[in-house]
């Protein structure tokens, strides 16, 4: 096992296997949904972190 | 915000040939990483890029992180004078790839790769073992993660 391999090992113990389950009960295309949800989800945060930053200012 | 099944839609109702890789394959095979863009392989015959150009040319397709106001063209003439592109597009974040580490062109890619049926269209995804291969040989510190999810998702798959 080289060193790259034996990286990956150690990940692999931090992995949530939780996760993994609840994606696997999902469709393909409910899970590249989730991608873009997330994304919204992401850029609404950011946007609401900006307007937290403009009325402090 | 990178509307992910519009661009595979926009895409695949042009007809271009092209490959899912990257994040967006490794969701659809189950990981629950997240990614920002959409990446695939395309194939580089003069008539796919000609498609291209057709497809997302509506779409303002312009180069990602670049300055804005750069006489950038979209077209025929660009797509053959280079290989890869980083796009953003009204649709979101797309990666054109004309070849990807350990993996090759995507007529190397096309028979490793599996059909999905989503967004009212089908398309290719890139096989978790290929996607897992070509990860590797990219040698990327930030991808090594993602390679030891991917193989954990792909032995618990062969358990189920």
């Amino acid at each position: 096992m080289n060193s790259i391999d034996e990286i990956i090992e150690l990940y692999k113990r931090e992995i949530d296997q939780t996760l993994i389950d609840a994606s696997l009960q999902r469709t393909v295309e409910e899970r590249i949904q989730a991608l873009e949800d997330f994304d919204q989800f992401r850029e609404e945060l950011r946007d609401a972190m900006e307007r937290r930053r403009d009325a402090l200012r | 915000m990178t509307r992910f099944g519009e661009l595979l839609r926009t895409l695949a109702t042009a007809g271009v040939e092209f490959i899912v890789v990257g994040g967006v394959a490794a969701a659809a095979h189950g990981s629950p990483r997240s990614t920002q863009d959409v990446d695939v392989v395309y194939g580089r015959g003069r008539q796919n890029l000609q498609r291209l150009v057709e497809a997302l040319l509506p779409h303002k397709p312009y180069l990602r992180g670049a300055p804005p106001g750069l006489p950038f063209r979209f077209d025929l003439e660009t797509l053959r004078a280079g290989l890869n592109f980083t796009l953003i597009t009204d649709l979101g974040w797309l990666d054109l790839l004309g070849e990807i580490a350990g993996g090759g062109r995507y007529e190397d890619l096309l028979p490793h790769s599996i059909t999905i049926a989503a967004f009212g269209i089908e398309c290719h995804v890139l096989d978790i073992e290929t996607l897992i291969r070509t990860k590797r040989s990219a040698g990327r510190r930030k991808d090594l993660e993602g390679i030891a999810e991917l193989e954990s998702l792909r032995d618990r798959q062969k358990r189920l």
